[in-house]
């Protein structure tokens, strides 16, 4: 027993360790996470692979630390330690309570991080207000559960009101359509340092996810929830990969890719929600969390490349071409972009065969996942698009490089292609299979499937096998390249202009001005507009009026005017209680 | 001078050159106009293409201020091709093989330009070669509009129509070749005279194999969405094709009396786009074709007795060129060329691309636009020296 508890006792002397000596504090950190896996993890029971991503992301986070926080302060360590605490205590809780509990352990210090580090105050103020958005509405699940339960435990709950709201308080954490601004806009101003970044948007996300399918596993079918879910999660894919491709900020392209996938990965719990055949409920919840470790892994990896660059904007890159950097970050976008050999590549396959099959339940769902995959598969061009950008203009000009970053960020693309390989060990043995005919032996190929006919397959080592062959015939065939760098050829003209990642990505900003609403700004710099921060700011102000109106006309310390308020106050009470009991 | 004088602006802008700015009716001084680009904003680029470079035929070079995709500001950098003519002091003969070679393609243009200045310097009467010139301009504006026609089927990617219009194009070559035994009317004008087989101009196949391409163009969506409202451009200070691809009817066949036509109207479109100069340029290949059918039955009681009555003098002309108004003026002390003055249509159909292009458009539609106003470089940097 003390051992399954371990990590925990060790991490939070560890956050205090810290203060004092930071690297003592990330090693101790990336020790409590190694330990974490080792006494949680269990093989086929896929709640438990959130611990797996969970810990691969600090492990990673914190080696990259070590030379990363030199630059940031005393403070740093010890509240990016206390962050990955508080989730911790997310992961190992059992009731509400403790959820609750490791949720604001979790959310505090990250506010004091974007508030230590701030620009403005803004970013640290809205970030506190979505996260505390967040806790009231989980804390109201926690009171519906209890009230329909009788305990404050996870156990199986006969209504889907308690996911419905617990949901919507993840979402907000987690950056979803419509509070889309508060995953990016710390992160874009720069408030965040790359590696608070990197679990932000990696695991403070998956805290979301973890808990909505935590629920959705104890809550009912709901063909209703899981549909509002697909839609909240479509209109995420699409935005959060349009913004990523139209980001100057690359800090704000991985806040923006994340909300893509957290898009991606909630339409997916609503399928889970909304199905219920129980084969294909099992192939779509190892598709939630093999997406999830596909994204959390691929997006610490990102934050890491994008601290690696010493920069915040495209613009201001100064790097040298690495090829250990370039191949790491190659296997990293990869998965982000959901292309082979990658975890990312598989998931991706995954939630869009998940999506396809269940076309075949046909009525209203059918026609929801069909669309649904389409639009899924849409927003992942998107995406892959914005991933290039990130992996073309991250390198040029002539920095030094911190070598042991590179290490560390081909580590993370390495783990990315491991699992990937190694996928048919960890996804459960109904879907697995092989055709020996053609030499594919039992137990290296995936299929989809949830009825006897197969619906899709696919065989990771096989097609990482065929990668490695041709790769190695057009070796061994051409050899290296023989590459000659020469001055271009401008015409004749000397000023030499390179392209650059905002030329890049224009073409979105035009065919699309109306949505982005494109045009020359106050810098004379050509803008766009987020339109959801623009009806959050409407929807700020409306409220201020209505809160100044109601200040002014009847909360004006006129004593009857309370008297009124507060006998009205005591009907309502009384109306609630006897229609509730 | 008959129809010019030194003065203030008087009727529409014709263009300038680097020492007058010439209208309608007057030469006026220069007033300098600043050919530099605006300020790169944050992001944008400055786009480079030329002066050597594909897809070009004369040497020039675009500067473009873009910030991906559209082109906010440009400029137009033509002294790559900047030449020096030795030509004061010359006699009128040498210096008409000069003017001839100016520019090759439009050599007509420039020597019947040219001598009807030397002309009216000279108070010579021209009205015996005044149809054999129309024949001879019109016959190069049948070449030319079939030429840039071409090129904006090779900006669209269509080679069949392109090499058909090349086809017709030499077609067109060697009738001129058959009747004024050079391909490109060099030494065929005189001082009141036009060497040639006018009974060697047969036309009428030309106008049907046209009419052809032209409607098979008109049917191909495909071509139509890449011209129309790309290089959208009204200005009131334009001439030629790009004018009347505007509504204006500015046409020296109209108002200006150097060379006579006899109750021509001029064609005009209004959508100012590329597919209106395209709809123009086909448009007058095809009456210019007609105007040459009527005139070749008139040109048999032509004389060419215009006698020399001085040996000095002022003189300027404005003729219609394929690309609009192109302007002569001369100043001879006997029989020598002691001033000359020219002004291009290209100087201000430059300026009308530069304004069409900028008019929310994108790199790709860069050739349509600039195939579309025919512009010629070399008619541009000339010196007289």
């Amino acid at each position: 027993m003390i051992l399954y508890y371990l990590p925990l006792i060790l991490i939070f002397p560890a956050a205090i360790i810290s203060y004092k000596f930071n690297k003592t504090g990330y090693i101790l950190t990336a020790i409590a996470s190694v330990l974490f896996f080792i006494f949680t993890f269990r093989i086929y029971d896929y709640i438990t692979y959130f611990y797996l991503i969970a810990a691969i992301v600090w492990i990673i986070t914190s080696l990259f630390s070590i030379t990363y926080s030199k630059n940031y302060g005393r403070w740093l360590s010890p509240l990016f330690i206390l962050t990955v605490a508080g989730m911790m205590v997310i992961l190992y809780s059992t009731n509400f309570l403790v959820f609750i509990s490791g949720w604001e352990i979790m959310s505090i210090p990250a506010y004091l991080t974007v508030a230590i580090n701030k620009k403005n105050d803004v970013e640290a103020y809205v970030f506190m207000f979505f996260s505390e958005i967040s806790t009231v509405l989980i804390i109201t699940a926690g009171v519906l559960s209890f009230y329909y339960t009788g305990t404050l435990n996870f156990v199986k709950i006969n209504n889907d009101i308690v996911l419905l709201i617990f949901a919507i308080g993840a979402m907000s954490k987690m950056g979803l359509t419509p509070f889309m601004i508060s995953e990016w806009l710390p992160i874009a101003h720069g408030s965040a340092p790359a590696n608070s970044s990197a679990v932000f948007s990696a695991t403070m996300t998956l805290m979301g996810v973890y808990g909505i399918t935590k629920l959705a596993l104890l809550s009912p079918e709901s063909l209703y929830v899981g549909i509002l879910f697909i839609l909240i999660g479509i209109i995420s894919v699409l935005f959060g990969a349009l913004y990523a491709y139209i980001s100057e900020n690359m800090k704000s392209l991985g806040g923006f890719s994340t909300i893509e996938n957290n898009g991606t990965i909630l339409s997916a719990i609503g399928l889970f929600v909304a199905v219920n055949n129980s084969i294909l409920r099992t192939f779509i919840l190892v598709t939630i969390v093999l997406y999830a470790m596909a994204h959390s892994i691929a997006k610490t990896g990102l934050f890491i490349t994008i601290g690696h660059t010493g920069s915040e904007y495209f613009s201001e890159i100064n790097n040298i071409k690495d090829n250990e950097n370039s191949l790491g970050k190659f296997f990293i976008l990869s998965s982000l972009s959901g292309l082979f050999p990658s975890l990312g590549g598989l998931a991706t396959w995954m939630v869009i065969e998940a999506f396809f099959m269940t076309a075949f339940l046909h009525g209203a769902l059918g026609v929801t996942a069909i669309i649904a995959g389409s639009l899924i598969a849409m927003g992942e061009g998107f995406a892959t698009a914005a991933m290039l950008k990130i992996f073309y203009f991250t390198d040029r000009g002539n920095k030094k490089h911190i070598k042991y970053e590179s290490h560390i960020i081909l580590l993370n693309g390495i783990i990315l292609v491991l699992l990937f390989i190694i996928s048919p060990l960890i996804i459960g043995r109904y879907y697995i299979s092989g055709i020996p005919s053609v030499l594919i032996f039992n137990g290296f190929m995936i299929e989809s499937r949830f009825s006897n006919a197969d619906f899709g397959l696919i065989s990771p080592l096989y097609i990482f096998i065929l990668i490695l062959i041709f790769t190695v015939i057009a070796y061994m065939v051409f050899r290296k390249p023989r590459i000659r760098v020469s001055e271009r050829w401008n015409g004749g003209i000397e000023n030499n202009e390179y392209y650059n990642s905002f030329v890049y990505s224009n073409n979105i900003r035009l065919i699309l001005k109306k949505i982005l609403r494109t045009k020359y700004g106050n810098n004379e710099a050509l803008q766009t507009v987020d339109l959801f921060w623009l009806v959050m700011i409407d929807l700020a102000g409306a409220y201020r009026k209505i809160s100044k109106y109601i200040a002014y006309k009847f909360m004006n310390s006129s004593i009857s005017m309370y008297m009124i308020y507060m006998i009205l106050a005591f009907v309502l009470i009384i109306i609630i209680t006897s229609v509730v009991y | 001078m008959k129809y010019y004088k030194f003065g203030n602006k008087n009727g529409r802008y014709i263009g300038s050159n680097n020492k007058y700015d010439v209208y309608e009716n007057t030469i006026a001084s220069r007033i300098s106009e600043n050919n530099v680009i605006t300020e790169k904003k944050p992001y944008e680029i400055y786009f480079n293409y030329g002066p050597s470079a594909g897809g070009l035929r004369e040497s020039v070079n675009f500067n473009i201020v873009t910030p991906g995709e559209t082109i906010r500001d440009i400029t137009v950098n033509s002294h790559y091709k900047r030449r020096k003519i030795n030509i004061i002091n010359n006699d009128i003969n040498t210096a008409l093989l000069k003017i001839e070679r100016i520019n090759g393609f439009h050599a007509a243009s420039n020597a019947v330009c040219f001598l009807l200045a030397i002309e009216d310097a000279l108070d010579i009467d021209n009205t015996g070669s005044n149809n054999k010139r129309i024949i001879e301009i019109e016959l190069e504006r049948i070449r030319s509009n079939i030429d840039v026609i071409g090129r904006l089927c090779e900006s669209a990617g269509f080679s069949i129509p392109e090499k058909q219009l090349l086809y017709l194009r030499e077609k067109v070559t060697r009738i001129i070749s058959d009747a004024f035994n050079h391909r490109y009317f060099f030494s065929a004008n005189y001082i009141n005279n036009v060497h040639g087989d006018f009974n060697k101009i047969r036309l009428n196949n030309v106008y049907d194999e046209f009419n052809e391409i032209y409607n098979g163009l008109l049917e191909s969506k495909i071509f139509m969405d890449r011209l129309q409202e790309t290089g959208i451009v009204k200005d009131i200070n334009s001439s030629g094709p790009a004018a009347r691809a505007s509504g204006y009817k500015y046409d020296a066949r109209v108002d200006s009396e150097s060379l006579a036509y006899d109750g021509y109207d001029a064609y005009t479109v209004e959508s100012s786009d590329t597919f209106s100069r395209f709809m123009v340029r086909s448009n007058e290949i095809l009456s210019s074709i007609d105007i040459i059918n009527k005139l070749l039955n008139k040109i048999g009681n032509d004389k060419n007795d215009g006698k020399i009555k001085n040996n000095s003098g002022e003189g300027a002309a404005r003729i219609e060129s394929p690309q609009g108004d192109i302007f002569y003026y001369v100043n001879i002390e006997d029989n020598r060329i002691k001033d000359l003055s020219m002004v291009s249509p290209s100087y201000l159909n430059i300026e009308l691309f530069k304004k069409a292009v900028k008019n929310n458009n994108i790199l790709t539609d860069f050739f349509f636009v600039w195939e579309s106003f025919g512009i010629w470089v070399s008619e541009l940097e000339v010196d007289f020296i």
